[in-house]
């Protein structure tokens, strides 16, 4: 009987909690405000003992980073400076060019990377969970961040704000799933839209505008600046690291690696667009 | 004095999940500490207990990610539920009980979890990264279970055979 009793009690408090769940996330997807401030509130009342606790146990975290990274640092190493020596060969051809097109982009008046100003911010935190790419900023509304902000550090473009409150912002960084930046190749000038793959560094280029466009590995990625773009143009976004042409197929994979190292952000700059529509989803 | 203690546990284990674990991730992946602290509450208690605490437990770190709010409580509510079934036929004396179940807890409740976001409208989740970084996150969880078991025992009390 008391076996009975026990069943029938947990269905009603199983649906309860099934019922809940889903009115949860249908109003969460709505955008509910009222979530949207409890969210807040319970993030800025456990900032400071967050910050307390991650201080305390920096030591732990510097050790365990050179213990898992140390494989990585020659490797590393010696591409940067096969990299280094690259770049200064590039960086002579384009000198060239560089004032023609700057001028060019004044008369469009787009607005690019030289025209904005920016709030910088230190990241707090990186995402709690397995499958999502965002980070924490210490800087929010009180300081004039806002969504829809990009953010950028010094190789490049981090990511956006996609949800801020008083005292810090979420950033989701661009190779989280769901989160496209419209870019153009630096040779062919195609324009084209990352995509960020669940549990993978690597972004694939979609939309590429002519797939048969000569993209080759190695060529960098900037953003593409369109007119209401959501970033401004000329931020170095990407480089091209391997392409797959399957016979048959008309779009080639197109890989590309962010050239930020997004899990060791420390500094990041949000940036204030001139004429941008900061909430604007678009790319 | 029971409620308490499962409040404590819930928000140091956030703090820690937070505050510590993004930097010390393997191969990608974080152990998720209140998933294990649902199969631990679940094995002690039964799937009832397991179920509302994986409810709000779930919706305790659900406030810290950028998933919709919810679809964690679901995930650990569902996993604490059936691990609060299946623990009624264990044999309780083993010591790799809390590993054990740990990395089973970790891969069915973060397997839930990639289904219900999936329906939810995160993008791109079924994909093969996704599920190497689920098996990962499981070995971990497995790992954390031997930490994370005794504090959740301690916040469970004198146990409670009625449950069973």
């Amino acid at each position: 009987m008391a076996v009975y009793r026990r069943e029938s009690r947990r269905r009603p408090i199983m649906a309860l909690i099934v019922i809940t769940c889903l009115a949860l996330i249908t109003l969460d997807g709505q955008g509910n405000g009222v979530i949207g401030s409890v969210r807040h509130s319970a993030q800025e009342a456990i900032a400071p003992v967050q910050s307390l606790v991650a201080d305390a146990f920096d030591p732990v975290t510097n050790v365990f980073d050179g213990v898992t990274k140390v494989d990585g640092l020659e490797a590393d190493n010696a591409e940067l400076r096969a990299r280094v020596a690259e770049l200064e060969g590039q960086l002579s051809r384009d000198r060239g060019v560089s004032d023609e097109y700057s001028q060019l982009v004044q008369l469009l008046d787009i607005p690019d990377v030289e025209d904005v100003t920016g709030v910088v911010a230190r990241v707090i935190r990186g995402p709690a969970g397995n499958f999502e790419r965002t980070i924490t900023i210490n800087k929010g509304t009180a300081q004039g961040i806002v969504t829809g902000m990009p953010i950028v550090a010094g190789d490049g473009l981090v990511g956006k704000v996609t949800d801020s409150s008083r005292s810090q912002a979420t950033v989701t960084l661009i190779d989280n799933p769901g989160l496209g930046v419209g870019v153009r190749t630096e040779k062919s000038r195609e324009q084209a839209v990352t995509q960020g793959r669940s549990g993978d560094r690597l972004l694939r280029l979609g939309f590429i505008e002519n797939p048969r466009a000569p993209i080759e590995v190695g060529e960098l990625l900037f953003t593409a600046g369109s007119e209401g773009a959501a970033y401004p143009a000329d931020v170095p976004v990407a480089r091209v690291v391997r392409i797959d042409r399957d016979r048959g197929e008309l779009d080639p994979d197109v890989f590309v690696e962010p050239l930020v190292s997004l899990d060791q952000l420390i500094y990041v700059k949000a940036l204030r667009m001139p004429r941008s529509e900061m909430t604007t989803d678009r790319g | 004095m029971r409620w308490i203690r499962f409040f404590l546990l819930i928000v140091s284990l956030v703090v820690i999940q937070t505050a510590i674990f993004p930097s010390l991730r393997v191969f990608g992946a974080v152990p998720d500490l209140l998933l294990v602290a649902t199969v631990a509450v679940a094995y002690e208690r039964g799937p009832e207990a397991g179920a509302v605490f994986g409810f709000v437990a779930g919706a305790a770190i659900d406030v810290f990610l950028a998933s919709p709010m919810g679809v964690s409580a679901l995930a650990f509510a569902l996993t604490g539920y059936g691990i609060g079934i299946f623990q009624s036929g264990l044999v309780r004396s083993s010591r790799w009980m809390a590993p054990i179940l740990g990395g089973i807890g970790g891969l069915v409740g973060g397997f839930l979890w990639i289904c219900i976001a999936s329906i939810a409208g995160q993008d791109d989740l079924f994909a093969t990264a996704s599920f190497r970084i689920l098996v990962t996150a499981a070995i971990y969880d497995a790992l954390v279970a031997f930490l994370v078991f005794p504090f959740a025992r301690w916040a469970c009390g004198e146990p409670d055979f009625a449950h069973r």
